[in-house]
């Protein structure tokens, strides 16, 4: 099967299960968010469709002009964002509510692939071996903070950290001297206890429940262990589709967005949950692979990149519902409700196919 | 190389969750399903009532009323201010009292909150119908502990309060629980596990906010069994009436079975006052001096006096240190070591049966004297002193016989023969409950068996006297219960006999009264006996706390005895 059709099943396989646990969590409220959902897909199916036709060459071209749109969406949330959920982190755009952060994910990929692909006259090789600490490390990053201090003031700080371990991921496969970002790693460390300090109050009460959930069970820590529940009581068979007895009976907040894996893995159990893991594991190997087999070295970054962005934001929500990491407002793609996030995951598994395709060309 | 270290690296990650899911789903599923199940299903529970107490002749002595109770199930707070003030109508109280109860009560939209409790019928119906209007009225019946004749045999029933700590920790095992309502003292205690309802009630599944979802199902309660006494209902309302306003006791008991048939203690209580939290009347009961609560007969030790020289009498024949035949001269008085002992007259040569007539203390000094004082001790100990009776109610005392070994170990100090002299007349150290001594008489009533007193008769209706301790033979003579038999008749017979009162009475009766020294103040007064001389029916003792003499405890039996001939008892 070529790898189009394969990566666009497995897409639709989960958007398909995503959309079954939404159905499922709120159909108590009767309300018809599924619905929404599917039309998203639908719009996610389109761009999929333009952006796997779209020669992601021109993104080469037009990367500046992105990383300028990025900002100015973002600063635009700050002037015309509606709140909710106490965050400001949405553009009322007619019936559409785009979050740019979910945007600025994409560009920024985009831009960090642009940034280290870039070659020098005389030499063929790639030209970020021999990047020196400014070139390598520290103008990059000044170009990554704008955005990411942007999307942590909106505040959305899952967001705004997963731009900054993408950062270092994309650090890693640029074969950027590994003293420089070990040195970067160094400086992230010592600079969090002063970071503390900027979080909002809600942020610490959650880094702190995710030390112990205990402290708070019916405040900062209610979502954590309703979530562990939830996920817990699925068993190996699960209660059954409908049947989940902590979202069906709301115990589970966000139980259609962020949390949308407990719902899942407690009406399907370890049966249905190790399915879902596995799925999104090979969609994330099609990635490498399709990073692996093209010779251009901006594509091989940006395959990288998105993969590594897909799989880091699987790998984060769902230890998050696990309790393994600190609570964070980060969707689960493909999963959870939500246009922004669904579409944007569609045009960067669109970009990605287009890598596959273009490869012949040069 | 570094996109396969990454690659890799992935692998690593996924990995790492799917074990992780497969910890919490696999391994821990069972704990996060039960923690789940707790989250959302809740019990409202419905009590069954407690069981009943019968006499042997199944009158109801405890039982359980129906009481109203006013709740108010608010899936909404939506017209609920207009409910209240319609209830508090009917009921005659101020709507704002129903509405802070129904606050402080309130624990969410599935449980209802009891705002008002202990209606009348007439209240009740009429609240049943302001139901059509307001839905969120319910009107619950349940089950409320009734003593029928008040304070009768309040010692023997107990009460019924919120279980403490002690008993918690002892009891969790069985399946109780903080806030039971369980039984102290008396019969209420110690088969609580058989008159205890199960609680039984609707098992509802509720949402994040506790509003009920939908019913799983419905467990009926279970009521308690039923326990009947061997007591008596008569007999016991003619001891407490002859008791009555008098400290002290009376224990009246089959001597062949050991069948209690009416035990009274005063000053008693009124049991009701704990089911109905009359909080400054618990709070009098406990602090009163005369310790009301305590059951005098099972659980408080007197010294015996005079009613011990029985044992004496029955040791002394035993080893043939004493025979029928056998005097002693009493001349008021004698000397033992250094010190002067008298006796209460002047009685001149006595032989057994007139000396237990008389109440000789002369005789039982010569006699203990003789005997030896462990010999005393070993007999008090067959007679069944100084070890509980068993009897099935709680908090029974052992009482105590001292011996010269004892006090050589626990006290340091040696025994005189002044001491064994007031052993014979069950002075000094000696204590006994009077159930003791009830059940001492009843050897010699019974031709010579120790009997085990019990109080239940059936369980639900299945006799378990057959599971009651046999009665056991004491190793005595048959001329040593004889000679003992008569002189206990001489004690009414005679006419200058301690208590020739009884000699009145119909039936011929046979005792031993006894007046104990307690200084300081007056001293207890003792009587125990068996009537009617032939045949035993009946043992009986009284036992009246500084009541004085024996003589006045001898009259308080008079009275018993004539009025059960009244009553056809004998």
């Amino acid at each position: 099967m070529p790898t189009t059709y394969k990566v666009l099943f497995i897409a639709l396989l989960i958007v398909v299960v995503g959309i079954m646990s939404i159905y499922s969590s709120t159909y108590q409220k009767g309300t018809g968010q599924w619905q929404q959902q599917i039309i998203w897909l639908l719009l996610g199916l389109l761009c999929f469709l333009f952006f796997s036709n779209f020669n992601y060459r021109r993104f080469w071209d037009i990367t500046y002009f992105l990383y300028c749109l990025a900002i100015f969406l973002l600063l635009l949330v700050f002037v015309l964002g509606s709140v909710r959920l106490g965050a400001q982190r949405w553009l009322k755009v007619a019936w559409f509510n785009l979050q740019p952060s979910e945007l600025s994910k994409l560009i920024l990929v985009i831009f960090l692939a642009r940034y280290f692909s870039r070659k020098s006259i005389d030499d063929v090789g790639l030209s970020s071996r021999r990047f020196g600490l400014w070139q390598g490390l520290i103008l990059p990053l000044i170009f990554i903070s704008v955005p990411v201090a942007l999307i942590i003031e909106q505040p959305d700080l899952g967001s705004g950290v997963m731009i900054l371990l993408i950062f270092i991921c994309m650090l890693y496969v640029t074969q950027l001297r590994l003293r420089y970002i070990l040195i970067f790693l160094a400086l992230a460390v010592s600079v969090t206890p002063i970071f503390w300090h900027f979080l909002r109050d809600y942020q610490k009460d959650r880094l702190m429940v995710f030390l112990n959930p205990n402290i708070d069970p019916l405040g900062a820590g209610y979502t954590l262990i309703q979530s562990k529940i939830a996920i817990g009581s699925g068993a190996i068979l699960g209660k059954g589709w409908l049947s989940g007895t902590q979202s069906q009976l709301h115990f589970l907040p966000e139980s259609h967005t962020d949390f949308i894996f407990s719902t899942f893995a407690e009406e399907w159990g370890f049966a249905g949950g190790a399915v879902l893991i596995l799925l999104y594991y090979f969609i994330i190997r099609e990635g490498f692979l399709i990073a692996a087999r093209t010779t251009d070295h901006f594509g091989r970054l940006l395959g990288l990149g998105i993969s590594l962005m897909l799989g880091l934001q699987v790998f984060v929500n769902i230890s998050m519902t696990l309790g393994l990491m600190p609570i964070v407002g980060l969707p689960l793609p493909l999963m959870s409700y939500g246009g922004s996030s669904i579409v944007v995951t569609f045009i960067s598994l669109g970009i990605l196919v287009n890598i596959d395709r273009r490869r012949a060309v040069f | 190389m570094r996109p396969k270290v990454i690659g890799f690296v992935v692998i690593l990650g996924f990995a790492f969750l799917l074990l992780n899911l497969l910890n919490f789903q696999v391994i821990r599923g069972r704990e996060f399903r039960r923690l789940s199940d707790k989250n959302c299903i809740r019990i409202l529970a419905q009590d069954g009532s407690r069981g009943r107490i019968l006499d042997r002749n199944g009158l109801v002595l405890v039982t359980s009323e129906i009481s109203y109770d006013l709740m108010i199930f608010a899936k909404s707070f939506d017209n609920l201010d207009s409910c209240f003030w319609a209830a508090a109508k009917i009921l005659e109280t101020d709507s704002k009292i129903l509405k802070t109860r129904f606050k402080n009560g309130y624990l969410g939209a599935f449980a209802p909150v009891a705002v008002a409790k202990n209606l009348t019928l007439k209240q009740a119906i009429a609240l049943e119908e302001l139901k059509m209007s307001y839905p969120q009225i319910t009107v619950q019946p349940h089950p409320v502990r009734l003593y029928t004749y008040g304070r009768l045999a309040a010692h023997i029933i107990g009460y019924l309060n919120e279980i403490d700590r002690w008993r918690l920790t002892r009891l969790e095992d069985y399946g109780y629980n903080t806030k039971d309502i369980v039984g102290f003292g008396g019969v209420e205690e110690n088969y609580d596990y058989y008159l205890r309802q199960e609680e039984g009630g609707l098992s509802v599944e509720v949402d994040h906010r506790a509003r009920p979802v939908r019913t799983l199902g419905f467990k009926p309660p279970k009521n308690g069994k039923d326990i009947e006494l061997t007591l008596d209902l008569k007999i016991q309302k003619i001891i407490e009436e002859a008791l009555q306003g008098q400290r002290g006791c009376v224990v009246v008991m089959q001597p062949q079975t050991g069948e209690i048939l009416g035990l009274a203690s005063f000053p008693n209580f009124n049991p009701s006052v704990f089911v109905k939290r009359d909080i400054p009347a618990i709070r009098e009961l406990f602090r009163n001096p005369e310790a009301p609560l305590v059951n005098r007969a099972i659980s408080s030790a007197f010294p015996a006096g005079s009613v011990f020289k029985v044992v004496v009498a029955a040791a002394g024949l035993e080893t043939g240190r004493l025979s029928a035949a056998k005097t002693f001269y009493c001349s008021g008085a004698m000397r033992i070591g250094r010190a002067e002992f008298a006796c209460w007259e002047k009685h001149d040569a006595q032989n057994l049966v007139n000396a237990m007539a008389h109440s000789c203390n002369i005789f039982f000094y010569n006699t203990g004297l003789l005997a030896g004082a462990k010999t005393l001790h070993d007999y008090a100990v067959k007679f069944g002193f100084a070890h509980a009776c068993g009897i099935d109610l709680p908090y029974e005392t052992t009482g105590f016989i001292p011996s010269p070994l004892w006090r050589k170990v626990s006290r340091m100090k040696n025994w005189f023969d002044g001491d064994t002299a007031n052993l014979a007349i069950g002075q000094g150290e000696v204590l006994v409950s009077p159930l003791q001594i009830a059940r001492m008489m009843a050897v010699f009533a019974n031709n010579g068996y120790l009997v085990r007193p019990y109080i239940v008769k059936a369980v639900d209706g299945r006799d378990i006297s057959l599971y009651q301790r046999k009665a056991v033979r004491l190793p005595i003579k048959e001329a040593t219960l004889n000679y003992v038999r008569e002189g206990l008749r001489g004690v009414i017979a005679f006419s200058d006999g301690t208590a020739s009162i009884l000699s009145v009475l119909p039936i011929s009766a046979a005792g031993k009264t006894g007046t104990a020294q307690a200084p300081p103040g007056l001293s207890h007064g003792w009587f125990a006996g068996f009537f009617p001389f032939k045949n035993p029916k009946f043992v009986i003792c009284v036992f009246l706390e500084r009541g004085g003499a024996g003589y006045y405890a001898s009259i308080v039996a008079k009275q018993i005895i004539e009025r059960m001939i009244q009553e056809g008892l004998v």
